[in-house]
């Protein structure tokens, strides 16, 4: 039985916060989606007295237009609405193509980015998404609002930049520019997490690559990214020698587990022929469009 | 430690005025308090999709929805199909895509929600649909069959 002694409903990111810092520690938990801490509560993994729900805040829901041009998604938009937002298309649609492989569409109805990426599973889908798309993380806590760029969000395994009674509030993306977002995993089953995933974002202007963000997920503690490999793609045509080099960095760098998926040997093969493969067919599709 | 504590749900129709610790999910309510077993509970991981239920008319699993979470919103489980669940239902019944039985409740809901916004599905959309209810019997293809009647003859 759960030791549960506390239901909070605050309607505030900031009442929120207070009440994070008002409770006792590891002991008090924020509930957005439910769809990680409600199983980990039935699996007895974690045993709050007191969870703050987000399910009343406003300001966490739903997609917004910045001034300059950009989005916010708030913490509390579920997958299937990021998985149907149109306006995440050109470089931000890596985000996009990773909402809607998150899980199973009931899933994608209940779980939400904030809780999502909070949770870092290095084997979620948003995470290498938001590396890819260089997107940047807004946090509330008690001294305010701060800004973490997604690279450095990521620390460890299940471990990210949020300091003690923090809570991650959106997703911040720099207005889209043309070009193409893609995400692409490899999986045991539909809906499983990833053995090893791919994210990219590419800014194509005048039959070149501008700008790249690679990304590979479930290969170590934390979306891995090289601006190497990165810079490697930058000016070129996405070729399949510069495809082949930064897979092969990529690959170097990774520091996979051994785990039920797969083994970490099978995962450093897989990492070059799938960056290679989303790198061939986003030439491709720019050849083709743009 | 798991103090009961009051709770209002609106549940096929009827609002049920019930104590529930707050550690209780939707679905513990569903069946031990309101004796409406017909969302089963599979992993209560919310894997299988067993537990799938409707809120406000969006799937979602009971299993990983704490019921005071749900005050204010209209919960609609199988013993409450009606229109496009019951259509699913008798296809289900007419196509023989009910086996031990298990996961019939999930899929029958789960499918209501996606005809409601997809309502001429091809097999495949029915199979991405449905990709999140585990049927243990393995009878997918009867399953597929009596979405895609329940789609041909329509919504009440």
């Amino acid at each position: 039985m759960s030791a549960l002694a506390r239901l909070h409903r605050p309607a505030t990111v900031e009442e929120a916060v207070r009440l994070l810092a008002g409770g006792d520690g590891e002991r008090t938990r924020l509930l957005a989606g439910g769809a990680t801490l409600v199983a980990m509560l039935n699996a007895g993994l974690v045993d709050p007295a007191e969870l703050v729900s987000l399910a009343a805040v406003d300001e966490l829901r739903g997609i917004g237009t910045l001034p300059d041009g950009g989005l916010r998604i708030g913490a509390m938009t579920r997958h299937r609405e990021t998985a149907a937002d149109v306006r995440l298309a050109g470089t931000l649609a890596v985000l996009r193509e990773a909402a809607a492989r998150i899980a199973n569409p009931v899933v994608r109805n209940m779980g939400t980015i904030g809780g999502s990426i909070s949770f870092a599973d290095p084997a979620a889908d948003y995470p290498p998404a938001l590396v890819a798309a260089d997107a940047a993380v807004e946090i509330a806590g008690p001294q305010g609002r701060r800004r973490v760029p997604a690279r450095e969000f990521f620390v460890d395994w299940y471990a990210t930049a949020l300091g003690p009674n923090e809570m991650v509030t959106a997703i911040l993306l720099a207005p889209r520019a043309p070009g193409l977002g893609s995400y692409d995993k490899l999986y045991r089953v539909a809906g499983d997490y990833a053995i090893v995933s791919v994210a990219l974002s590419v800014a194509w202007r005048d039959g070149a690559c501008a700008r790249a963000g690679l990304a590979v997920g479930g290969c170590g503690p934390r979306p891995l990214h090289l601006d190497e490999a990165d810079e490697l793609l930058r000016a070129g045509r996405l070729g399949a020698q510069a495809a082949r080099r930064a897979g092969e960095l990529l690959a170097a760098a990774a520091d996979p587990l051994d785990d039920v998926r797969a083994s970490a040997a099978y995962r450093r093969r897989v990492i070059p022929r799938m960056v290679e493969r989303a790198l061939a067919a986003a030439r491709d599709e720019l050849s083709r469009t743009a | 430690m798991s103090t009961p504590y009051p709770l209002a749900l609106q549940v096929n129709g009827a609002e049920h005025r019930l104590e529930a610790a707050l550690g209780d999910t939707l679905l513990t309510v569903l069946r031990d308090a309101l004796a409406l077993t017909g969302a089963k509970r599979g992993c209560n991981q919310g894997v299988c999709g067993a537990c799938t239920v409707l809120a406000d008319g969006e799937p979602v699993r009971a299993c990983l929805t704490l019921a005071h979470e749900c005050a204010g919103r209209e919960i609609v489980t199988i013993e409450g199909a009606a229109g496009r669940a019951q259509a699913l239902q008798e296809a289900f019944v007419e196509t023989g895509a009910v086996q031990c039985g298990f996961c019939s409740p999930g899929m029958i809901l789960t499918a209501a929600a996606m005809l409601e916004r997809t309502p001429r599905p091809s097999a495949d959309e029915v199979r991405a649909g449905l990709s999140g209810n585990l049927c243990r019997c393995s009878g997918y293809r009867k399953i597929v069959d009596a979405v895609l009647r329940a789609a041909e003859t329509g919504a009440p």
